[in-house]
């Protein structure tokens, strides 16, 4: 029978002290998952012994991997990362080649035994996805060069990871064969999952969203289930091979980030990001904070002479393997330099590979000590090292210019600069289109409705398919040098965040419903605020005046008002006046 | 995995599909969370898990859905709905309420459970109401405001209810204590909204993340106290809302990244709701399961039937002309999701059987989906009730209310009081001209009646109010509303002057123009022609962005000094 379900304590104290040590990390600029594994250490058995792990945390860190890998997924989309996809594929595989046998050998010159060296050399080769694509976010460069190989081969690092995860979660082989075997089951279902997922972005899931994209809510949650129906299938499948005598398993991760790639490839990806974003933010933290809650602070600390010495070794190395290979991939020393920086911890992955195995029964919980002090003391390190670069770049420049060769690598795609922005496809924007196209280079219009965006991109024009009220999506549109910023968004809210977000000469446009409206984005910088419901209500009268002393002047105007309402075909099949911006 | 996770699973798996269902035919989502939530029992059993393992996920939902409520609730507009004469519909819920109680105890049910049949009874939906009026809210009309603010009021008294039926018996004392502790937490909230909230904005800098980690936060205490003081955990999660209320402008991030979690605890919610119904007829015998469709059947009938005519009568009453008033009546008739929150929470606590706990829920699913036909059809069914004279239009009102001298003759019929509105007027007194501004808003009565020669306080869509305007002796007409069904109505009225309309978009525009307006106004339309011009002159260099801002500057004060009277700035701006 039902009784009444009190809200877990657990979760609460997880929840306020996370959020306290959140708080002080971000004022003492560390980042906020070192925080979070933190205080699973002090709140859990290994100090105070205030938590343990209840059926409603776990979830919620089971739920924080696959959201994390889910929203992975959404961003890998193949159109943006093609350009750089063959130095990322050169980059990463002898990268983690490299730093499997340093690790092993670090290892097991530390004392490990030979399969614990193997497995933490299978653990440190991923750099941290959540650190430096936070850092990377944060520093607005994620778009860069330098930003887009490094998100490149943290992904193939990650598809890596997945698949690593399978296979350690089918348990002790007996021997070399079963390992084979179970190797063999997990890519050709991972390679069967990718195809399903692939097949599904090409067929059924454009139409399906296409038709719900309107309904955020809606759109949110059909997004959920299709995700926690691979997240289902995937811990299920033994269910669905039973019958077929095989036994296999396939991480829930997996599933999650194949949803997601099948998303990805959907103009509507961008503003899924936005709403998952923080459920994953919630739950992810919820999933550091565990890490720790299994381990008694002897497990912790079993090793902790040994992950400072792997930490100080490890870093150089993942540093020069990185520079060595990006200069070998002919980027110019800054990219190389910069790109390099930022990989050179050990990853959060690091420790679920480890978890995992544990939980197979392949090493013991202080080799997940041994390798959680060692990720969180790199990602602590590497935080440093990547908030310093430039200062450190300019330091050492006239050295790495001299062991690094020439850049010859060409960037295909340019950053957006002396754009022209436009917020909404309405009545009042369509207009001016072809006006700023006449005078721009690039356009980047947002705009939520999907018939909107394909008529846009018809027409020529980058079009991003969002809300503008998401950070993402205005990032996503380089506001900062932007040369013209045009919103036909009448919620203030809106505009108040595109005038923080502006460069100092960007001429910026906005509308607004209420006269105090108007006035404080005024205040805050904009130069011209329409005013629809006056505007109109002005001309009205004016006409009626005209009407009234019955003159030929209104007949004229009417007869002008009308041409323009005819002249063009409303909006969706709209053809621009003006013809195609130039490229 | 875990079960949980298992039960999450299957609970969203399903849940897709019914969604994908209820976004083809515009229907309202909570329905038919509730109807994924009969299948994903269903799956659930199969894989041998028990629904009430999902309860606690559910309990985050239902605080979640409280505390959106509380972070949107906006001072002001307490105030403005409480002064309004709006409250008065309030009577609808002693009435039906009453009713709910009394079918109730008629079919056997004691007085206790009975309680909640009434409450589920007169309590309406804000979620599935105002999601149905969107567009009427948007174009600010009548109806869709006073809908609004019912549902508001409503949605205050149900945390009220909350509250108090956290005392668990229905004695003074306890009742007192409890109220004593809700007031505590509100004053907590106050407090932190003061002095806390903008300490955690300020520390948390740019991070959304901790902002929202904050915000959850601040969520989990509140809830913690009202567990504490043994009060609904609701309470404690509307107090959370209201410490956090703040300008969203300032914390965009964290009124987005709300939203998703939001979304997703309370999808949980519903379909566990829908999951935990024992099924009439399937699940049971057949005894109980007559009993329980009888008790929902009688719950369906009050609520679809009884309330929204109880609504009607009393807005008639306070002289809402019987349109408007049909309209919202219309809108009120579904069971509200704070009925099954108050539901779900006297199941736990054991005051409420498991049969009328089905009754109700059974109820909530059917007047959900039924509403969305009603709201859809509410045109349909006015004009049939009007034809039939169910609605007795007594033009005395509109007499008593209107002034139009009996001689008016060539003048301008102006269509609403907004901003629109008074320009034309000031238009017409400029120029010397007679006119008559119709008005159907009775919030705009007293200020129409004050600043204007001539008014008719009516609705359009009723010929009576033409006849009033003496439309036939008239120059012009000139409409402001938005609403396109207006415009096609007036345009069938077939009236003798020039008639000027307004259109939302461009489409609408050119088919009113061809069924015979003499001029369509598409404000987007008008102002888009001005940006052009300036951007325009921006770009080529004739004016600077600088000098366009002063100049923008000037304008905009022009704007505030040439209304009549008052601010100009009484119409609420269109919701996003």
């Amino acid at each position: 029978m039902i009784t009444e379900a009190a809200l877990t304590v657990d979760l609460a104290i997880i929840l306020l002290s996370a959020t306290l040590a959140g708080f002080v990390a971000k004022q003492t600029g560390q980042p906020t998952i070192i925080a979070y594994i933190l205080v699973g250490i002090v709140i859990g058995p290994a100090a105070l012994g205030l938590v343990e792990v209840g059926e409603l945390t776990e979830l919620l860190s089971e739920l924080g991997l696959a959201f994390l890998l889910f929203l992975l997924g959404i961003k890998m989309r193949i159109d943006e990362i093609q350009h750089v996809l063959s130095p990322i594929v050169k980059i990463s595989i002898p990268q983690m080649i490299a730093i499997f046998l340093a690790g092993a050998g670090v290892a097991f010159a530390l004392g490990f035994g030979p399969v614990e060296s193997f497995l933490i050399g299978l653990a440190v080769i991923y750099s941290s996805t959540a650190v430096v694509i936070k850092m990377l976010n944060d520093n607005d460069e994620a778009t860069s060069l330098h930003g887009k190989v490094d998100v490149g081969v943290l992904l193939v690092q990650d598809i890596v990871v997945v698949i690593i995860l399978a296979v350690l979660a089918a348990g002790q082989p007996d021997d070399l064969a079963e390992v084979a075997t179970t190797l063999g089951v997990v890519l050709v279902l991972v390679a069967l999952v990718t195809i399903a997922a692939l097949a599904a972005s090409r067929t059924v899931l454009p139409r399906l969203f296409r038709r719900i994209a309107d309904n955020k809510e809606v759109f949110f949650l059909v997004a959920l289930s299709w995700a926690f129906l691979f997240v289902f299938v995937s811990d299920n499948i033994n269910l669905f091979l039973a019958p077929l005598g095989i036994e296999a398993y396939l991480s829930i991760e997996m599933g999650a980030f194949m949803a997601g790639v099948a998303i990805a490839q959907l103009s509507s990806s961008k503003e899924l990001q936005d709403r998952i974003n923080p459920l994953t933010d919630l739950f992810v933290m919820v999933f550091f904070v565990s890490v720790a809650l299994d381990l008694e602070a002897a497990q912790l600390l079993a090793y902790w002479q040994e992950a400072i010495v792997a930490a100080l070794v490890l870093i150089p190395i993942k540093f020069l393997v990185f520079m060595y290979l990006l200069d070998w991939q002919g980027f110019d020393t800054e990219t190389t330099f910069l790109g390099s920086i930022h990989m050179i911890q050990v990853s959060e992955f690091g420790i679920i590979v480890i978890a995992v195995a544990q939980t197979a029964g392949f090493v013991d919980a202080e080799v997940l000590g041994f390798v959680t002090l060692l990720a969180i003391f790199t990602m602590a390190v590497s935080v440093y090292f990547i908030e310093f670069r430039h200062p450190l770049f300019d330091r050492f420049e006239p050295t790495l210019s001299r062991v690094t060769s020439e850049g010859t690598f060409e960037t295909s795609t340019r950053e957006y600069r002396d754009h022209a922005v436009v917020v909404g496809y309405d009545d009042m924007t369509r207009n001016a289109l072809p006006i700023l196209a006449d005078r721009y280079e690039d356009i980047v219009v947002i705009d939520r409705r999907v018939d909107h965006i394909d008529t846009l991109e018809a027409d020529g024009y980058d079009a991003v398919y969002g809300d503008a009220r998401k950070a993402t999506i205005r990032k996503d549109a380089a506001l900062k040098r932007a040369d013209l910023v045009l919103s036909s968004s009448a919620d203030p809210a809106v505009n108040k965040a595109l005038l923080r977000e502006v460069g100092d000469e960007t001429a910026v446009f906005l509308e607004a419903d209420r006269v105090q409206d108007a006035r404080d984005l005024y205040d805050s910088g904009a130069h011209c605020v329409l005013m629809t419901a006056y505007l109109s209500g002005n001309k009205l009268a004016e006409y009626l005046r005209a009407y009234l002393d019955e003159t030929e002047a209104l007949e004229a105007s009417i007869d002008d008002d009308v041409e323009l309402l005819r002249s063009e075909k409303s909006i969706p099949d709209i053809h621009l006046l003006g013809g195609e911006p130039d490229e | 995995m875990s079960e949980l996770l298992t039960a999450v699973s299957i609970i969203f798996i399903v849940m897709g599909p019914f969604l994908v269902v209820a976004n083809r035919f515009d229907l309202p989502t909570v329905p038919f969370f509730i109807l994924a939530g009969i299948v994903a029992g269903i799956g659930m059993d199969r894989f041998g898990i028990d629904e009430a393992l999902t309860l606690e996920l559910a309990q985050y939902g239902i605080a979640l859905l409280v505390f959106t409520f509380g972070v949107g609730i906006e001072l002001s507009s307490v105030r403005s709905v409480l002064v309004d004469s709006e409250t008065a519909a309030l009577g609808q819920i002693l009435v039906v309420g009453g009713l709910g109680i009394g079918a109730g105890v008629a079919f056997g049910v004691p007085l206790s459970e009975a309680l909640y049949l009434g409450i589920a009874a007169a309590l309406s939906s804000t979620i599935v109401g105002t999601a149905l009026l969107q567009a009427e809210i948007g174009m600010d009309l009548v109806h869709g405001r006073v809908a609004e603010s019912i549902q508001f009021l409503q949605d205050l008294l149900a945390v009220l209810l909350l509250l108090v039926l956290s005392a668990g018996v229905l004695a003074a004392d306890p009742i007192a204590e409890m109220l004593g502790y809700g007031l505590a937490l509100l004053i907590a909230a106050v407090l932190v909204n003061r002095f806390l909230f903008d300490a955690i904005g300020r520390l948390a800098g740019e991070s959304s993340e901790l902002m929202i980690l904050g915000t959850v936060s601040l969520l989990a205490l509140f809830i913690g106290a009202a567990e504490f003081a043994d009060v609904s955990i609701v309470v404690g999660a509307f107090a959370a809302g209201l410490a956090i209320r703040h300008d969203p402008i300032e914390h965009l991030g964290l009124v987005n990244g709300l939203q998703s979690i939001r979304d997703f605890f309370v999808a949980i919610f519903f379909v566990t709701i829908g999951a935990l119904v024992v099924w009439p007829f399937v699940e049971v015998g057949w005894a109980a399961s007559v009993d329980k469709v009888l008790i929902a059947g009688v719950l369906v009938f009050l609520t679809a039937v009884v309330k929204p005519a109880v609504t009607t009568a009393i807005l008639l009453y306070q002289g809402y002309e019987a349109r408007s008033a049909t309209l919202t009546g219309l809108n009120t008739d579904q069971v509200s999701e704070f009925a099954l929150i108050i539901a779900i929470e006297a199941l736990l606590l054991g005051a409420l059987t498991q049969s009328v706990f089905d009754a109700i829920i059974l109820a909530a699913a059917v007047t959900m989906i039924s509403s969305s036909l009603t709201n859809y059809y509410s045109d349909g069914i006015y004009q049939v009730l009007s034809d039939r004279g169910v609605l007795k239009s007594g033009h005395d009102k509109i007499d008593s209310w209107s002034e139009v001298p009996d001689d008016i003759s060539d003048h301008v019929v102006i269509l609403g009081y907004g901003r629109h509105g008074r320009k034309l007027v000031d238009a017409c007194e400029e120029r010397d001209r007679p006119y008559v501004v119709v008005e159907n808003d009775p919030a705009r009565r007293d200020e129409v009646r004050a600043e204007c020669d001539a008014v008719v306080i009516g609705d359009a869509w009723e010929p009576y109010t033409w006849e009033k305007a003496n439309v036939g002796d008239a120059r012009v007409v000139i409409s402001t509303v938005e609403a396109e069904s207006l415009s096609r109505r007036i345009l069938r009225l077939d009236l003798e002057p020039d008639v000027v309309l307004r259109a939302r978009d461009q489409e609408t525009a050119l088919s009113l123009l061809e069924e015979g307006a003499l001029y369509v106004n598409v404000p987007a339309l008008l102002a888009g022609r001005q940006l052009v011009e300036q951007i325009q002159a921006v770009l080529d260099g004739d004016l600077t962005a600088t000098e366009l801002r002063e100049q923008q500057l000037t304008e905009l004060e022009s704007y505030t000094h040439t209304s009549l009277g008052g601010s100009a700035d009484d119409t609420p701006s269109v919701r996003p």
